[in-house]
């Protein structure tokens, strides 16, 4: 049975990344046999929430990255593609700029934000994929722009919290765990509710029609879950790209294209990655630490290029 | 009388009127589709012979006229219902998402089993490339794969746009073959062909739509004339009297033009 096999590989994987993510930080603790009370404490009540808000954040950009490429009917899609990234940071910066003080205005601000991207980008939802997609591509560079005006005015002191949260961070996620993992769970129920719709929308519009699906429906609550996915993953840990582009493909080629069982494994094949990657990012240059961003495009950019070859 | 023939009649257009961006398509046809026949729709490019294979598919809404599926106007039908009841096949579906040949066919029904696809990977001759994913099939081999979802759909009503595409000449025979076999067999066959002669093998119908958009609806018989399909395409046709329809031979045309 090779896709017991498959499953069984990628399982063991997840398992060895919450390994490695529990036991790598500024000094090696045994997940096993923490050696004191202050390794105990570090363990369960820093790197452990930690690794678990890695893992459902990963899960759902890579589930958001598996709709958007469906939905915009191009396999190289990713959750960010229609701006709703940016409309998020927008929102987060724009919040640091006028309530400084209070811990929770970043994440409501980029929660808000998303939402403002989502209702825009949703008037464009009944156009085809290729005009969705500009559309998106066009809204983003207008966001990124609104972006860099706020921070070209914000002073220097505040530029460093909002750069860090932009690169992704995961040190301190503005949503609790337990909300994470429900919309984890939530998001896929909804995802396998849709699968067999999302199988036959990947022959294109007109065949998913003939074969009984109501198209404009169907893309109008892929359109909805992708992004509230993509805005509750953003407010949680900031923009961390490629893993919604890279695990999705990677899932597809090993699993195959079939939605029941490509989005479980975009599901946990995303938070693996994202656990690996925030690891790394704190052994790098330890015991500072890296974005975790900037890891997964360090990782996702080659194993995505090396995919796209293996594949010709 | 009226009773049979109402019962019989799984598909019904009166007086269509079908627009396509400005351009009038399909004006005026009225036809009644019987189960066990197949009408061949002929006419130059841009006439309006896809829009009429999707109005009767529901994916194109009339200007004006009725289309009526077994008796109820097709609008009072789900999307679901009608997919139910009706195969369509129409352009290659992209294959971005490196779906294999039997993902795809498992995509034509909940209930595809793997003995129904055995028999329709056989009726097209694609069983050696079932594992094999639709963007390393030739265009010919993608094209027998979509004929294949078609069978394997169990529709009592296909709807095939240009289903010899891309086919070399023993698939196309054999594809008319099996098109004979499914009216045989009790369904209701609409096929838009390019090939004249393809046309007169197989039809019992003919649908002709010409460049104003006007649309006739006869006997294959009546309708596959020499004169008749020289007026429909504005080009010269050969009838000859043993071997049904054949193009002319251009080098000869040419010489006395």
């Amino acid at each position: 049975m090779a896709r017991f096999r498959l499953w069984s590989v990628l399982l063991a994987a997840m398992a060895l990344a919450i390994y490695f993510g529990l036991g790598v930080g500024e000094s090696w603790i045994n997940p096993f046999s923490p050696s004191s009370d202050l390794d105990h404490i570090v363990l369960w009540e820093l790197r452990w929430p930690r690794v678990l808000v890695a893992l459902a954040v990963g899960g759902l950009l890579a589930l958001a990255g598996a709709w958007f490429q469906v939905l915009l009917g191009n396999p190289l899609a990713e959750p960010y593609v229609l701006g709703v990234a940016g409309s998020a940071a927008c929102g987060a910066i724009a919040s640091l700029a006028l309530l400084p003080g209070s811990p929770m205005a970043m994440p409501i601000g980029a929660f808000a934000g998303a939402v403002v991207g989502i209702s825009v980008i949703m008037a464009f939802a009944h156009l085809g994929a290729s005009r969705l997609l500009l559309a998106g591509v066009v809204l983003a560079a207008f966001w990124s722009a609104c972006l860099a005006l706020m921070l070209a005015l914000m002073p220097g002191h505040r530029l460093g919290m909002a750069l860090s949260w932009m690169m992704g961070d995961l040190s301190t996620s503005f949503i609790s765990i337990y909300g994470l993992s429900a919309v984890w769970c939530a998001a896929l129920v909804a995802g396998l509710a849709l699968s067999r719709s999302l199988d036959v929308l990947m022959l294109g519009e007109m065949h998913a029609r003939a074969m009984g699906v109501e198209v404009g429906q169907l893309r109008m609550k892929v359109l909805l879950l992708a992004s509230l996915v993509t805005a509750v993953a953003v407010t949680a840990a900031g923009t961390i790209g490629f893993v919604g582009l890279v695990v999705p493909h990677a899932m597809r080629l090993v699993f195959g294209g079939l939605h029941r069982v490509l989005l479980p494994a975009s599901a946990v094949g995303g938070g693996t990655l994202l656990v690996l990657a925030d690891a790394g990012s704190r052994v790098v240059i330890a015991p500072a630490e890296l974005p975790v961003g900037v890891i997964t495009a360090m990782i996702g950019v080659p194993v995505f290029l090396w995919l796209l070859l293996k594949r010709t | 009388m009226a009773v049979v023939e109402a019962y019989v009649s799984i598909l019904a257009l009166s007086d269509m009127h079908l627009v396509r961006g400005d351009k009038d398509v399909a004006r005026g046809l009225n036809l009644k589709l019987h189960a066990g026949s197949i009408t061949v729709v002929l006419g130059p490019n841009g006439a309006g012979k896809s829009s009429l294979l999707l109005a009767m598919a529901g994916m194109l809404t009339p200007a004006s006229g009725v289309i009526e599926l077994k008796g109820r106007p097709l609008d009072d039908y789900s999307r679901r219902e009608i997919a139910g009841l009706i195969a369509w096949q129409g352009e290659l579906p992209p294959a971005e998402f490196s779906l294999t040949v039997s993902e795809r066919l498992h995509l034509a029904g909940s209930d595809v089993c793997g003995t129904d696809m055995e028999r329709a990977c056989r009726m097209v001759d694609i069983a050696h490339v079932c594992g094999r994913p639709l963007g390393r099939l030739s265009a010919g081999e993608r094209q027998r794969v979509e004929l294949a979802a078609v069978l394997l759909r169990e529709c009592p009503i296909l709807l095939l746009d240009e289903p010899t595409a891309h086919l070399d000449l023993r698939h196309q025979a054999a594809w008319l073959d099996t098109m004979r076999q499914q009216a045989a067999a009790g369904k209701t066959v609409v096929a838009v062909l390019h090939d004249v002669q393809q046309a007169a093998c197989v039809a019992d119908e003919a649908v002709f739509i010409y460049g104003d958009g006007k649309a006739v609806h006869g006997k294959a018989a009546d309708m596959l004339t020499q004169t008749k399909l020289e007026e429909l395409f504005g080009s010269p046709i050969l009838a000859l009297e043993q071997e049904g329809l054949i193009l002319p031979d251009y080098r000869s045309v040419n010489e006395t033009a």
